[in-house]
């Protein structure tokens, strides 16, 4: 039986944001994305390529970790919440880190 | 797309700029997050740069362009239907971009599914949710919900029925899944009522659901429903 997965709580707080998806069923509302959505997008393409987290690898995780870490969350959200979980596993950076770099991320968009 | 670049509309004159809304977390996230992936090496900001653009020029107006093109030209389309990936550099679809061998998940075999009288065809990808991105765009969410994933190759009629499409029985209906190596698109029937119509006007009737193959196309349908919640079971709210 394999380890439940780790939770995050800097992720897991974005739900407060973002707000429950309370439809398990087919039809999230349909949506236009975000700019965010896209360059997430694009991170994965560039993480991918360069072999440190291949496509299929993150949907199967996105799957596994969507239905049970994230599954309140809507389905738009889940390739950042999941690319920034795997990342987090593989130590690539810390919670803490993190945690830091949204903080400057968010003073810089307050400057802005 | 519906990207605006001239900077005015909706009341705004020129030189003016939208009050900006709210930055939502996921927007802060997403940028800490690549900024920490790039400092640490993972990948360059040119890399990013390069899938960012490449992502903003794709969507469903190539598919659209393809199908339409395919309607009004005989020789076209049996082209499109031979050799998809091919066919695609005549609308200016290339399918190696942005890196010259593809995105890791687009360089792939592109099939072109006609529809006919009695043929139905539907694209769905089981395993994950691969999706003809150079010439769909991003798939919808619920394309990429195990609940679509999953039913649609065991109930498609049922599905398709929540979607509002209800094939008669005689028309077989066909599941093409998607797999690492294969990419499937669409292509469904002119429909009557679009006699004389130019190339740029059947483009607009064919939408991304069409290609899909759960709607079909129609001279006063121009976008695909965005407006109802489908949940499981069929039931709308």
């Amino acid at each position: 039986m394999s380890a439940a997965p780790t939770t995050y709580d800097v992720l897991m707080d974005t739900l407060s944001d973002i707000g429950e998806r309370t439809d398990a069923g087919m039809g999230c509302l349909e949506h236009e994305p975000a700019v965010w959505e896209s360059r997430m997008q694009a991170t994965c393409e560039a993480l991918s390529s360069h072999g440190v987290l291949d496509n299929l690898e993150r949907r199967l995780a996105e799957d596994r970790l969507g239905e049970s870490v994230y599954a309140r969350f809507p389905v738009q959200t889940r390739s950042t919440l999941v690319v920034t979980h795997l990342l987090m596993d593989q130590k690539v950076f810390t919670e803490e880190e993190l945690r830091k770099r949204i903080e400057v991320v968010r003073d810089r968009f307050a400057e802005e | 797309m519906s990207t605006r670049h001239d900077g005015h509309g909706h009341g705004e004159a020129p030189g003016e700029f939208q009050i900006a809304t709210k930055v939502s977390e996921f927007e802060i996230l997403e940028l800490a997050v690549r900024e920490l992936a790039i400092e640490k090496g993972l990948f360059s900001a040119e890399d990013h740069r390069k899938f960012a653009e490449w992502a903003d020029g794709i969507g469903p107006h190539g598919g659209s362009k393809l199908v339409a093109k395919a309607w009004v030209d005989p020789e076209f389309k049996q082209r499109l239907l031979a050799d998809g990936t091919k066919a695609c550099l005549e609308v200016g679809i290339d399918w190696l971009q942005p890196t010259g061998s593809g995105t890791p998940s687009d360089y792939t075999f592109f099939y072109v599914l006609e529809n006919t009288p009695k043929l139905h065809n539907v694209i769905v990808c089981t395993l994950c949710s691969c999706y003809p991105r150079p010439v769909l765009g991003m798939s919808p969410d619920w394309y990429r919900t195990p609940n679509y994933r999953r039913r649609m190759v065991r109930r498609p009629r049922e599905v398709l029925a929540e979607f509002g499409l209800h094939l008669p029985e005689d028309v077989e209906l066909r599941v093409h899944d998607s797999n690492q190596k294969s990419r499937f698109m669409v292509m469904p029937m002119r429909p009557e009522g679009t006699e004389g119509w130019s190339e740029k006007q059947l483009a607009e009737i064919v939408t991304r659901d069409t290609m899909i193959g759960v709607a079909l196309p129609a001279p006063n349908r121009k976008s695909d429903t965005k407006t109802e919640t489908l949940v499981s079971g069929g039931r709308r709210r």
